[in-house]
């Protein structure tokens, strides 16, 4: 095995453990007694940290050409932004469903 | 049409397109492929989380995430072996990429026969599309829909990855196309890890 194939292999070893530790943490936090927001939050911030370290060494998009990264991240924080116009709503059903009132 | 026309028509290769951002067209196509896949899942965990955000009293039934954590084990280790068989495919090392690609496949079987063991003891809860034992009756139709989903991803890659292995040995597919059904199998691994705090460590027992 050369010096470049022993180091490519170390790098997917090292995102491994990575991906393990920080899923880790996922676990030991889903156990603690947090507040639902700030456990979403955390938990979407770790999530991010795998889908970057993922996309970017285990699926090569960091080794393509930047015309299509830029094509990929632009069209996936596109679709992510516009996911979150339904959370108002669902806040607005909430209150709804609790305090009885809302339409009929 | 004069008769210098047509023979050039007959004998002028067509003029070479050229590749859209300089990638395999196959390449091109399976991202594409995933980035409508994206917008599926998200619009599944999206759909869950408006569903859960919604209800009040929302169940949290998972005592322990044993079984999960072990999915998530096998999941991320397959997608490090998926990685080591792409290594050797191009390297033109066949029967190491092939080894390692059904060693990934294997991986893609336990897991999903542990993600039918994880369904059937929630069936056996009472906890239905339609039904469960704790109230809201979304919380089934959620848990099944995403799980679900991710699940059939799962068992379709495993028999693309079979698939591709023993084309790849027999010599009718190249790297090219390991490289291709490595591209899907990180995907689906990766939605897993999206799935298992938002299904899962969401909504345990406290």
């Amino acid at each position: 095995m050369t010096t470049a194939e022993a180091n490519g292999i170390k790098k997917y070893l090292a995102i491994y453990v990575c991906l393990l530790v920080i899923t880790a943490l996922q676990f030991v936090i889903g156990y603690q007694n947090i507040a639902g927001s700030q456990l979403v939050v955390r938990f979407l911030t770790f999530a991010v940290i795998e889908t970057i370290l993922v996309v970017l060494f285990w699926m090569n998009l960091g080794s393509e050409k930047k015309v299509f990264v830029k094509f990929i991240v632009y069209f996936m924080l596109f679709v992510l932004a516009t996911m979150n116009y339904i959370w108002t709503d669902s806040f607005r059903l909430l209150v709804f469903r609790l305090t009885g009132l809302g339409p009929s | 049409m004069s008769e210098a026309h047509l023979t050039m028509g007959a004998h002028a290769a067509p003029p070479m397109e050229a590749r859209p951002f300089a990638i395999p067209s196959k390449k091109l196509a399976m991202w594409l492929f995933l980035m409508a896949d994206v917008m599926t899942f998200a619009a599944c965990v999206a759909a869950y989380g408006f569903l859960r955000n919604s209800t009040p009293d929302w169940p949290r039934p998972f005592h322990g995430v044993t079984s999960v954590a072990i999915m998530t084990l096998i999941m991320l280790t397959s997608s490090l072996t998926m990685l080591i068989g792409l290594r050797a495919a191009k390297m033109d090392d066949k029967a190491g990429a092939f080894r390692w690609m059904m060693i990934t496949a294997a991986a893609g079987v336990i897991f999903t026969l542990l993600h039918i063991r994880d369904w059937m003891g929630m069936i056996n809860q009472g906890v239905g599309l339609f039904q469960n034992p704790w109230g809201p009756a979304a919380f089934g139709a959620g848990f099944y829909v995403v799980t679900g989903f991710s699940l059939l991803h799962i068992s379709a890659g495993t028999i693309a990855l079979i698939i591709v292995a023993i084309r790849y040995r027999g010599g009718r597919y190249d790297a090219d196309d390991v490289e291709i059904v490595n591209l899907f199998w990180q995907f689906v691994g990766l939605v897993w890890l999206f799935i298992v705090p938002v299904v899962y460590l969401m909504n345990l027992a406290r």
